[in-house]
Parts: structure tokens; sequence; C-alpha cells
């Protein structure tokens, strides 16, 4: 009965929270990671089944990687500055965050993390509020729809590197082109079997009844596990999730795939509440390793780094791209909030036991906990702090005009 | 028009009239279909939210499909030819013409307009021929020019 109460009390608590940050036009994410937090180890520890738990999670991070694949289209990412605005965005908030961990002497692990968790935005929450606060007519929203695709391409990427760069850490550094070899070529046995098979796949996902759920688990879970036991038995890693995405990407290619399309989202959504409650279950909570005020300063500075980050990045796409800084400045206002990306890598970052200090982890959790409520804020006033920053710029160039 | 693809929300479908008012559809991946109506110099646009059978009526009025509605007629004009006109008109056979077939009446002899469906109690009969005979509970369904249809309703309809 343990797994049941377990169940209940997830399923109960994150509906609560959850109906209570829609009502306040909150993210949920962050709620879902608190109510793992208060129920978890470092709480009222009140979940017994962990790794059952932990493996629903997962399945979550599984349809997740997967719906991203399904929606990542790379023919659509070569439109005009599209390129141009995802490696802007890369570079600008990437190396800030780099060179503050650098700074407050992180080790180069962390510091990469730290960095990744900072550049990556949580493309669930941007899309979300652009669809609630009314804004697809604009331009900018179709350039921030693309920014979160690169973003999301270059998540999966990265994702693989640090897979294979840590489980490398024990081994030889020689393997790590080993297990991107390996890694590609099942990409290819992927799309090679979908396209080959695509008649009977087509035929399959048409049915009314449960076929085609069963189907896509059968391949999820089948590569997945084919992967798993091919990397036991020639020591390279193949990251599950790079599969997922791309097996999503391929099926995409499947016409009557997108029937079935609605429910898998449903699913989604729910093993990935799981997921964020889970993570919450699991990380520690210690101050321990700095005085409280300093480990504030600390997250502030970061906040106040990504911030401008995403707000400098933002206004040379803008510049570039609608040729208005005050757009871009939107675009930053509606790219700030952070969430499952952040979050996911922490977690494979925590399982593997890579040690990462205490210090970086509650940093980090305060950090997806705090921005998107940040974020909400900034693309909910997108418009008016548009509009202020330029026309503040405008009076100190007047300002400094005067003065002649 | 522009048709872009924004993934993980649907299809946008845009245009900007001269005056630089815009107006976009977006069929999200929900199902829902947002109309968003932002005037040139507007802060904020008005979107209304649409289901596909709202979508479709409104649509069908602005490729004026159904410019005028008149009693039981309807006028059909096509958005690719911005002339023709069809005027199509539906009445109950009155009972002085049941027993007489088309050709009897010459009715597109007399008065210019056709006859091209004949709804009858549990089957339709479309383009009927001139040998057809009307029955007593017939819906005929008239086409021609606004003048042929008024003739035909006062040498026969009526």
């Amino acid at each position: 009965m343990n797994f049941l109460t377990d169940l209940a009390i997830i399923s109960v608590f994150c509906l609560i929270l959850g109906v209570a940050s829609k009502y306040l036009r909150q993210a949920s994410i962050p709620a879902y990671i608190l109510a793992g937090l208060v129920f978890g180890k470092s709480g009222l520890d009140l979940i017994t089944a962990y790794e059952f738990v932990q493996w629903l999670g997962k399945i979550g991070l599984l349809l997740l990687l997967f719906y991203i694949g399904y929606e990542f289209n790379l023919k659509g990412m070569g439109e005009r500055g599209r390129i141009f605005a995802g490696f802007t965005d890369f570079l600008v908030n990437f190396s800030l965050a780099f060179a503050f961990g650098w700074l407050i002497g992180l080790t180069l692990l962390e510091t990469f993390i730290l960095a990744f968790v900072v550049y990556i935005s949580s493309s669930a929450i941007v899309i979300t509020s652009l669809i609630e606060n009314k804004r697809l007519i604009y331009p900018e929203a179709e350039t921030i729809v693309w920014l979160m695709v690169f973003e999301d391409l270059v998540v999966a990427i990265l994702l693989a590197v640090l897979v294979s760069a840590t489980s490398a850490a024990s081994r030889l550094v020689i393997l790590i082109p080993l297990d991107i070899a390996i890694t590609v070529l099942f990409i290819v046995l992927i799309s090679v079997f979908v396209r080959n098979q695509s008649r009977l796949l087509t035929s399959l996902f048409d049915r009314d009844d449960e076929i085609p759920i069963l189907l896509v688990f059968a391949l999820l879970f089948g590569f997945s596990a084919l992967a798993y036991w091919l990397s036991s038995l020639v020591h390279v890693e193949v990251s599950e999730l790079i599969i997922a995405f791309f097996l999503g990407s391929a099926l995409s290619g499947v016409r009557t795939f997108k029937k079935l399309l609605g429910d898998l989202v449903t699913l989604k959504n729910f093993f990935l509440t799981i997921f964020f409650f889970s993570f919450g279950i699991m990380i520690p909570v210690t101050f321990t390793a700095l005085p409280p005020l300093d480990f504030i300063l600390i997250c502030l500075a970061l906040i106040a780094l990504s911030l401008l980050g995403k707000f400098i990045s933002g206004a040379l796409i803008g510049k570039k791209l609608h040729d208005s800084f005050e757009t871009g400045l939107r675009i930053g206002a509606y790219t700030t909030p952070r969430g499952e990306f952040s979050v996911i890598l922490l977690a494979i970052a925590l399982e593997r036991d890579l040690g990462i200090s205490d210090l970086v982890v509650s940093l980090i959790v305060g950090y997806v906990i705090i921005l998107p409520i940040i974020g909400a804020l900034l693309a909910k006033n997108g418009d008016w702090i548009g509009k202020a920053v330029s026309s503040s710029i405008k009076k100190v160039q007047n300002g400094a005009q005067k003065p002649r | 028009m522009r048709i872009s693809e924004l993934p993980e929300i649907g299809t946008k479908y845009e245009i900007e009239s001269p005056k630089g008012d815009r107006v976009a559809v977006i069929f999200l991946r929900t199902g829902e279909i947002e109309l968003y109506v932002l005037e040139a110099r507007a802060d904020k646009p008005a979107v209304a939210k649409l289901t596909s059978e709202e979508a479709r009526r409104l649509g069908s009025v602005l490729t004026g499909a159904m410019l005028t509605v008149e009693q039981e007629g309807v006028e059909v004009s096509f958005s690719e030819i911005a002339d023709l006109r069809i005027n199509i008109h539906v009445c109950p056979a009155p009972k002085a013409i049941a027993g007489k077939s088309i050709k009897d009446l010459a009715i597109r002899k007399r008065t210019g307009a056709t006859i091209i469906a004949i709804a009858r109690s549990g089957r339709s009969i479309i383009s009927p021929s001139p040998e057809t005979v009307f029955e007593a509970g017939d819906v005929l369904v008239v086409v021609g020019e606004h003048e042929q249809i008024t003739a035909c309703e006062r040498e026969f309809l009526q």
C-alpha cells in the first residue's frame, strides 16, 4: 500500500499547489518542486517508495524529450535570423554565467552546469505566457518561439555531452568520441527504421484502440533499453533522453502519429509533474556552506546577472531582426523564466553523484524557484518595460546632448 | 497573407491591411482557434477564442459565400469570380403544379430560372430531367438571376 499513499500525497498536493499557482497566474513548476521539498527527505520525509516515484518521474523526462523532438523542425530553423538569434542568446547568457561561476570559485563542472542552468529558458513557461498574455500576433512572438526551439536543440546536445563527459571521467577520455559515434549510430538506426517501416507505422498509428499508445511506448522503451544494453556491453554511454528526442523527431514524419499527440502531451504533463516533485524530494537543503547572508547575496547577484543577460541578448536580437531595441527588450522579458531544463540538468548531475557542492545545488534550486515568478511579472509587463527602458535611454541621450 | 508555423503552439495566418491594421488567425494545438485583431496604433490586440464551428461560420461570411439572405433564398458569390452572383431560392411546390412536369410548365423557357434540385420526402433529385413530374409536398431549389427568380415565383410558385 505504500506506493498508493505516496501517489495520493503527490497527486493531491500537486493538484492543490497547481491550482493555486494557476490562480495566481504563476508558473506551476516551482510549486511542484516546493511540494517535493516539503514532503521529501529535507522536509516531512513522508515519501516511502522513493525509487518508484523517481521512475515515474523519469518516464516524464523521456516523454518531454520525445515531445521536444517531435516539435523540432530543422527547416523552420533555417529561416532568416533564427540561427543568429539562437547563437546570440547562447553566447551572451552562457558566457556571462560561466564568468560568474568562475569568479565565485566553482569547479569547472559546477561552472558548466551553472552556466547551462542560467542560459536555458523554460520553453513550457515561455510558450504558455505568450498565449496567455495574448502576444501571438506580434512578430517577436515568432522569434521567441524559434529561440526556444534552438535552445531545446542545444539542451539535447549539451545533455549528450554532459552524460558522456561525466561518465568518461572515471575512464579514458578517448572514449568520448566513441560515445558520440554510438549515439549517432542510434540516431541513424532510428530514422532508418522509421522510414523503412513507415507504411506499417502509419497504419498502426491510425487505429482507434490501445495499439497506437502501446506502439509509442514500445518504440520509446525499446530503443532506450537497446541503448542501455549496448552501452553496458561495450562500456559506452548513450543517453536515453537523446534517444527519446530523436525518436520523437523521426515519428513527426509519420502522418497518422499526429492523432496520438494530444494524449501523449497529457501523459507527459502528468509524469513531468511527478518528476518535479521527485526532484524536490531528493535535493538536500543545506545552507551550511556559506553564511545565509552571503548565500542570499550570491543568489541575488546570479538572478540580476541572468536578467541582464537575457535583456542584452534580447536587445541584440531585437535590433537585428526587428530593427527595434524596444522589441528586443520585450524578447528579453519574455525569455526570463527558467524552469524544467535547469531542473533536469541538476537532477542528472545529482543522480550521477558528480560532487556538486551543496552551495551550487541550493543556489540553483533557489534560482529556479525565484526566476519563474520574476519572469511571470516581466512577461505581464513586457510592453511597459520595453517602453520605459527605451524612453529612459532616449532621455539619457538627450541629457548627454544638452550640455553642448 | 503570411503563414507561419509556431512549434508547440500551432499555425498562424496573418494579414496586414494597407492602413496597418493586422488580423491573425491562430490554430492552436489544443484545437481552439484564436482570432487576433490589432489596430494600427493600438497597444493591445483584441482576441476572440472560437470553436471550429464558429470559425467556419465566420469564414463563410468573410469569403462572401453568403452575401444576402432574403427569406428562403441566398445569394452566393465567389471570391475567385467577383462578378458572378447566383441566387438560390428554396420554396415548396404549390398544389397547382403537382402532377405536371418541368417540360409541361416550360419553366426555363418562360422565366429563365432553372430548377436544380427537388427535395421529396426521404430522397432528393439533383438536376431533375425535364420529364420529372412534381408531387405535392415537393420542395424546389431554383437558381437564376434575381429577376428570373421573381418571374418564376410569380408565374408558378404562388
